[in-house]
């Protein structure tokens, strides 16, 4: 079964031996000449040829790998889509809680100015039934030691007050509501009258009005208007800015002077407001007001 | 003719072997031998001295080109070996002389299996008897027979048109010539 020629055999045995010997040599300690300068070859021969087949299958490789990967990637572009919306929405909060922060100092400034026990509170809507009246509606309620008849404020100024309180929604109606009548004082001289919302028969027309109950009183368009307060803080609490008075107005004949009140709030980018469920000990004055910016202002 | 071929048979197995096959990762570890399978289509047309040099060149090339991490000479004594045994083996089971009817493709596909085996453990025997402390019972087993398989399956697209290549090429007037009788085995 093995039988062979002699020459045969020899060069089989020629060969292991050959083999053997780079065996030995290569596994000796150290570099050899002999394998060292035949790897050199190799690699010689090695580089172009592997650089040649990398350039021919780089477009078979990467079908390859876009085959193997295809299952994995729909999932990981599904997988990336839901973490980009997320990440998209979370810096979309963050602007938007930037701005409620900014909200939210303002009311504290305002609240730790008049020394007024403040909920914070959003305002969720601004729609009523019939769309007439001026009312929005908060997200707190009797949950949060809200009542009807509240104060409601944000960073700049008086904004209504609450007429019905739920567990955890109330509605506030404006300032300047047709219904709604502020006890209010003018800041330098002291004197009271009612601010009022919309236009008063015979005034100008407007957002707010100031009726002053004395014809005589001295009144003039930069004034600056603040409530008056009433018993025991309800509705409205002392010192809370409502506005400006931008025109005195003197019909001939009437009983009252009207003004033209420029409103401190923006009414209508109303977002986070204060319901004050405590007034202060003492009326604050006109320490809530913000500083005149007119340096004639300070007499 | 034929010498030439089994030159360039032999290169360029072993160049696409090492910059081709060894390239492609696989998960499951070795990937098919194109060199055994190639040098069975050579191994058996051709004498056992011209195998075993074939398989000897092969080796030591395969031993040379850059992934190799073993010492130089390993791969060529096995394939060396394995080459010639399955020269002798054909020479003599099949019909004598060069007057045989070429081997048919199960035969290749067949040797190429066994022939694999053989090589991998001869490998793995070198591999222990020279202390590398790679060669373990289980990896050997897993590496050995894994390859086996996928050089068995690579078989039919390397050594059965290989074989036809050198059937081809052969110098042998009768070659297309029938025996009277089948062949039976190799």
């Amino acid at each position: 079964m093995f039988r062979d020629s002699p020459r045969s055999r020899l060069v089989l045995v020629v060969l292991m031996v050959a083999a053997v010997a780079l065996l030995v040599l290569d596994s000796r300690p150290g570099a050899d000449p002999v394998t060292s300068v035949g790897r050199a070859a190799g690699e010689y021969v090695f580089t172009p040829a592997a650089a040649g087949v990398g350039w021919a299958a780089a477009p078979a490789v990467s079908l390859y790998d876009g085959l193997r990967q295809a299952p994995h990637a729909a999932e990981r572009i599904a997988e990336l889509e839901e973490a980009n919306a997320e990440l998209e929405a979370r810096l979309q909060a963050v602007d938007n809680d930037e701005e409620r922060a900014d909200q939210l100092d303002e009311l504290l400034h305002l609240s730790g100015l008049g020394g007024y026990e403040i909920v914070p509170a959003q305002a969720v809507t601004r729609v009523t039934a019939r769309g007439l009246a001026h009312t929005v509606t908060l997200d707190v309620g009797t949950d949060s030691g809200v009542r009807p008849d509240m104060t409601v404020v944000n960073g700049h100024g008086l904004v209504g007050r609450v007429v019905e309180a739920g567990a955890s929604t109330s509605t506030v109606v404006l300032a300047t509501d047709v219904a709604s009548a502020v006890g209010a004082r003018l800041e330098d001289t002291r004197k009271i009258g009612v601010v009022r919302g919309g236009a008063l028969p015979g005034g100008p027309d407007a957002e707010l009005t100031l009726e002053l109950f004395d014809m005589e009183d001295p009144v003039e368009a930069g004034d600056r208007v603040v409530t008056l307060g009433s018993h025991e803080g309800a509705p409205f609490v002392p010192g809370v800015p409502i506005g400006t008075v931008e025109e005195v107005q003197s019909a001939p004949g009437a009983l009252s002077r009207l003004a033209r009140i420029a409103p401190a709030v923006d009414f209508a980018s109303l977002d986070l407001v204060g319901v004050v469920v405590a007034g202060p000990a003492e009326d604050p004055r006109d320490s809530v007001l913000p500083p005149r910016s007119e340096p004639e202002g300070d007499r | 003719m034929r010498s030439a071929a089994t030159l360039v048979i032999v290169a360029v197995a072993v160049l696409v072997q090492a910059t081709a096959v060894n390239r492609v990762q696989f998960d499951w570890g070795p990937g098919p031998d194109l060199v055994v399978a190639a040098l069975v289509a050579v191994a058996l047309t051709t004498t056992p001295a011209v195998a075993a040099s074939a398989g000897f060149a092969a080796g030591l090339a395969m031993d040379l080109l850059p992934p190799a991490e073993h010492a130089v000479g390993r791969y060529a004594l096995v394939l060396c070996v394995a080459a010639y045994l399955v020269a002798l083996l054909r020479a003599n089971t099949g019909s004598p002389g060069a007057v045989g009817a070429p081997p048919s493709a199960w035969t290749g596909i067949g040797v190429t299996a066994v022939t694999s085996l053989g090589v991998g453990l001869g490998y793995a025997a070198v591999g222990l008897v020279m202390g590398d402390p790679r060669v373990s019972l289980g990896a050997t087993a897993v590496a050995v027979g894994v390859g086996t398989v996928l050089t068995t399956l690579v078989s039919p697209l390397v050594t059965v048109p290989l074989l036809w290549i050198r059937n081809a090429f052969t110098e042998n007037e009768f070659a297309t010539i029938q025996g009277p009788t089948g062949l039976g085995g190799w």
